[in-house]
């Protein structure tokens, strides 16, 4: 019996302990689900119960609709107020997971006689399903490694930065549920492979078919695993538990993926499919080789087998390529091919590129969503290597795409974050069980007293050390990393385990800490209400949207139809309940282009534009007198690039900068700058806010010019009270016929000298 | 020979329009033959190419090619004009007279330049044709200018000319033999030495260390710099960009290092440490990674405080 560093109860049952062990685990869980909801309340309690940003407007609008109609009517749902004049059909257009869940709770709350509020489940739907990731994750650390590991990934899952930034209470949109989804699958997936369990594999496949349902992200699962499956085989890991786990996620999957309407026949004739189905067809090869091996003796007819199995691999390799060739599968979609080819949007699909959340990440962003995960991150990799077994083999590529994908894109962040936790934790708790376990080793010899001199520079100090024990060869070295080593291992003396653990349980802290500041102060803001501090300390709420959008909803006719950049079209949808020209569904690019060019032109150009899409109101976002920098005239170059794609002769990038290739709204704008609508829309008016003295944009930091521009086809409406949102009517042709500017300079007691003659001259020729 | 620049050139005080068309294209067909395919513009060549009454349209470049301007972007463009310009040489001779492509150097065209009102270079221009047959639909007669936007690469640039061109532009993208000849070579040499590198390839710690570098680089924010072309480094010796999503091409390497180092720091406890046999040995080793670790992760706060001014928190610095 071994020494140990600190004593334990001895006179505990083994039942006992594994009773406890158990409780512990089950109110640990219980507990980190409650930090993990409460973590993401911030908002709620801040602000209000409330859908933040974007698209979960559009996905809440889409619920409600849900709720109060039934499936079918949902089903069958064409929008015609999107998209103005085309129309949308949303139920063939949309990733129906997230509001299919949210209306099962709806009614499941409504049979139980809780009258639930839609509004309340939408908001708290990803909170709650977060408390789902972490379990998820919590089971799949567990295949990995064991249940502490587990638990320890579940708790760094339900409070890291990098999956709150998306699933705070009210942003509800599709990821809010994929984490989980994906997680979860992916457990089923390592299960199924690990126990060769068709069970297990068809509730993959189920897990499938419920993230594709949800989630655009999909591809990702459907990639991930067919590349594990592959890895396994060149590794020379193929079973037979492999084939039955492949194959019954593989079929039950791609039929149930099918049933999604937006996904359709895709599966079957798009490139990011091709990979899945090119695995499964390998494996059937494969598995029908290793069958004929099994009952064939005779070597030459093996080595022929072999060739024939490369062979007909090759030949369903270059079938795959020859049908993409001829067109009869789809090429790689511009969302997803821009991931490799990462400047193919910024050249071809610039409304891609202009979303922020496409842009690539700098490392501040890693370490704010992650803080100490990321370093922790490649230590567990390293030890899933240590291991490798088929499920670390999966945690490995996982961590390798992940960590690309998340560095091209910040929004992919998100698919990383469940790798980082899980290899963390894996790193982590190794640590915590080898510093904990009281087992004293048994030292062999007495120490020659070289190890004194410490040499200053640690990385010296590694390569010294770390080859100085007792074995002299490398091999013996390696071996020791690899874990099959037969010397005691163990920690001596209880002040080094103390060292070790003080040092974890502090960082641990400034984990919490760290993930608590950011989503208070950076991932907890709803966008649709903004905040302020004022000199006094106090908050400051800035509710302009609001303020515009309901003034929209009571004052304008019920069929209006408002233009406005495409960022605010689900919001005007959701909250004015007006007809918009263009919304986030980004999907119809000349549409776009449309509305970015009457944004950019001069107001005769647009004015056609305008009427010929029976545009009655336009708002746009005004950030200059508050200094709320994402505004339309910082989004503007935007608009002029996607406008200038499709009109490249009218509408020039470098018109709207000066000379100097400076972008400026003040006296030294171009002109091209200053006749655009948008920037007579925004500053319109805007000096007399200032009263005699220069008026000041306060985003961009630059003197206004003296005389504000004026505005002939249009009338301004409603300015809310920060001038955050800005409303113009679009005016009605003048009765006499005449242009709309000679009317209004005829108005004012304005000679008609200087316009007229020009006029009269073409009509005459 | 020279009889016929110097008559036009005496001519040209007189009137503009005494230059007949049909005598200006001649001469401009002859200049592009004579260079394949690019003219040089002077004060001369610039009124022909610019005729009120021309039939042909035109692509000027002004640049400043003269070392001394220190005009990276002209010299990265120059060599694109050039193989478009050449390109267009290949069409049939009733297109290839209509449209001509000119190069304005600096030195060699101030007048040009200060007449044209240039402010920056490089820049392209295209002037339509003002009558006849390729006169432009819309009627526009001012020159129009290329939007670099897109990169410097010749066959946007080719696309985009070719709206304005009689013919499009038969340009193709030059077969890049080098990068297939690499790309053979490392094929044959990869298989040649599989038996050598076979053992190499089933070593998984081969593996381990290039899936922990690539994780680290990722990590470090190796894309960002990559996809949005940042420097090496800043202008002044500064290696730390401002802001908080922004980043020079050296913050990835020392943050990189950091991780790497912290993630040692943290294998060594586990999986080094513990196979110590002499307890001496072993309690140095704990605390030296043990500092490690709290030093690296406070240079890492700082560090992050930098770029993120508003982060409360701070260890030892």
């Amino acid at each position: 019996m071994a020494t140990k560093a600190y004593t334990l109860p001895t006179n505990v049952a083994p039942e006992t302990v594994a009773n406890i062990r158990s409780l512990v685990r089950i109110v640990s869980l219980a507990l980190i689900s409650a930090a993990a909801i409460s973590s993401r309340l911030f908002a709620v309690v801040n602000f209000e119960s409330i859908i933040h940003e974007f698209d979960p407007w559009f996905n809440y609008r889409a619920t409600k609709l849900l709720a109060a109609k039934g499936f079918y009517e949902f089903w069958n749902w064409f929008d015609p107020t999107a998209w103005y004049p085309l129309g949308r059909v949303v139920g063939g257009t949309i990733y129906p997971g997230l509001m299919a869940t949210s209306g099962v709770i709806y009614n499941v709350l409504h049979a139980l006689n809780l009258p639930v509020d839609i509004r309340n489940i939408c908001v708290l739907l990803a909170p709650g399903f977060s408390a789902l990731t972490a379990w998820s994750t919590y089971m799949f650390t567990k295949e990995l490694k064991d249940e502490s590991a587990g638990l320890l990934a579940a708790a760094f899952i339900g409070i890291v930065p990098g999956y709150i930034s998306r699933s705070v209470a009210g942003s509800y949109d599709n990821e809010a549920i994929a984490i989980f989804l994906l997680m979860f699958t992916f457990y089923c997936w390592i299960k199924a492979l690990k126990t060769g369990s068709a069970f297990f594999g068809t509730l993959a496949a189920l897990f499938y078919f419920y993230m594709v349902a949800a989630w655009g992200g999909y591809a990702f699962i459907t990639n991930m695993i067919p590349l594990h499956a592959l890895a396994l085989i060149l590794m020379g890991r193929f079973s037979s538990r492999l084939y039955v786990a492949y194959s019954s996620w593989y079929a039950i999957g791609t039929l149930a993926s099918m049933q999604v309407p937006f996904v359709g026949f895709q599966p079957v004739r798009t490139s990011e499919h091709m990979a899945a189905l090119g695995v499964f067809g390998l494996l059937q090869i494969i598995a029908f080789a290793e069958l004929v091996r099994s009952h064939v003796s005779s070597k030459q007819f093996q080595t022929l087998l072999y060739a024939s199995v490369v062979a007909m691999g090759l030949v369903g390799f270059f079938g795959i390529v020859g049908l993409t060739y001829k067109g009869w599968i789809a090429p790689w979609t511009g969302r997803f091919y821009s991931l490799w080819d990462t400047g193919y949007a910024k050249k071809y699909i610039p409304i891609i590129a202009s979303v922020s959340e496409h842009q690539p990440t700098a490392w501040p962003s890693f370490f704010m969503d992650l803080h100490m995960l990321i370093f922790l991150f490649p230590a567990g990799v390293i030890m899933c290597f240590s291991k490798l077994r088929d499920e670390h083999i999966f945690v490995i590529i996982y961590s390798v795409v992940a960590s690309y994908f998340a560095g091209v894109m910040v929004r992919l962040m998100l698919t990383l974050t469940p790798v980082v936790c899980v290899a963390a934790a894996v790193a982590l708790s190794s640590l915590l069980d080898t510093y904990i376990d009281p087992t004293e080793p048994v030292p062999e010899e007495i120490e020659p007293t070289e190890a004194e001199a410490t040499p200053q520079d640690p990385a010296k100090k590694s390569k010294k050390a770390a080859p100085a024990g007792n074995p002299t060869s490398l091999g013996e070295y390696f071996s020791r990393f690899t874990g099959n080593t037969n010397k005691p291992r163990g920690i001596f003396g209880i002040n080094n385990r103390l060292i070790v653990l003080f040092n974890t349980f502090g960082m641990l802290v400034f984990f919490v800490i760290h993930c608590t500041w950011v989503t208070s102060n950076a991932y907890s803001s709803p966008s649709v209400v903004l905040a302020s501090t004022g000199a006094d300390g106090n908050p400051h709420i800035i509710d302009d949207f609001r303020e515009a959008y309901y003034w929209l909803r009571q004052n304008t006719p019920e069929d209006a139809v408002v233009m406005s950049w495409w960022d605010y079209g689900y919001q005007i949808a959701g909250m004015a309940n007006r007809t918009t020209l263009v919304d986030n569904n980004t999907w119809n690019n000349t549409h776009i282009a449309t509305v970015g060019k009457a944004m950019s032109s001069s107001e005769e150009v647009a004015y056609p534009i305008l009427k010929k899409h029976d545009v009655d109101y336009i708002l746009i976002i005004f950030g200059g007198l508050l200094g709320y920098s994402g505004d339309d005239i910082n989004k503007f170059l935007w608009m002029v690039r996607i406008a200038q794609g499709v009109w490249p002769d009218e509408i020039q990038e470098p018109n709207y900068f000066t000379k100097q290739g400076e972008y400026r709204v003040d006296d030294r704008a171009p002109d091209t700058m200053k006749n655009s609508l948008m920037y007579k829309m925004s500053y319109y008016r805007f000096n007399e806010l200032f009263g005699g003295q220069q008026a000041m944009d306060r985003v961009r930091g630059q003197q206004m010019p003296k005389q504000g521009p004026t505005l002939d086809y249009l009338d301004e409406a409603f300015t809310s009270e920060n001038w955050i949102v800005r409303i113009y009517q679009v005016r009605k042709e003048d009765i006499l016929g005449r242009d709309l500017k000679i009317a209004n300079a005829f108005e004012q007691g304005r000679k008609r000298k200087k316009t007229k003659p020009p006029v009269r001259r073409r009509a005459l020729a | 020979m020279l009889l016929l620049p110097l008559l036009t050139l005496l001519a040209l005080p007189f009137c503009q329009a005494l230059i007949s068309k049909e005598q200006a294209q001649a001469e401009l067909t002859k200049l592009a033959a004579a260079n394949n395919g690019v003219i040089n513009v002077d004060d001369h060549t610039y009124e022909l190419l610019t005729l009120p009454n021309r039939e042909w349209s035109s692509t000027i470049i002004f640049t400043a090619m003269d070392p001394r301007r220190k005009c990276g972007p002209c010299k990265s463009f120059q060599p694109t004009f050039d193989a478009v310009a050449k390109a267009w040489t290949k069409v049939s001779p009733e297109h290839r007279n209509q449209h001509f492509f000119a190069y304005a150097n600096f030195e060699d065209a101030m007048a040009v330049f200060s007449k044209v009102g240039v402010q920056s270079a490089p820049l392209v221009y295209i002037y339509p044709a003002i009558e006849g047959p390729h006169k432009p639909a819309s009627g526009r007669t001012t020159p129009l200018s290329y939007d670099f936007s897109g990169g410097f690469d010749a066959e946007p640039f080719a696309q985009y000319i070719s709206r304005h061109t009689p013919a499009p532009i038969p340009y193709s993208p030059p077969v890049d033999w080098m990068k297939y000849a690499t790309i053979g070579a490392t094929i044959l040499l990869a298989t040649t030495a599989l038996r050598v590198i076979a053992p190499l390839l089933k070593s998984r710690w081969i593996w381990a260390i290039g899936t922990t570098l690539t994780i680290l680089t990722m990590t470090g924010g190796y894309m960002f710099v990559r996809i949005r072309e940042m420097p090496y480094s800043g202008g002044d010796g500064q290696w730390i960009a401002g802001g908080y999503q922004n980043q020079f091409g050296q913050e990835t390497q020392v943050v990189a290092m950091i991780y790497g180092l912290l993630s040692a720091a943290f294998l060594m406890l586990t999986m080094v440490a513990p196979y110590q046999t002499s307890p001496r040995r072993q309690q140095w080793q704990v605390w030296l990674w043990s500092g490690v670790i709290f030093i690296m992760f406070s240079v890492l706060v700082s560090l992050f405080r930098v770029k993120n001014r508003g982060y409360p928190f701070k260890l030892l610095i």
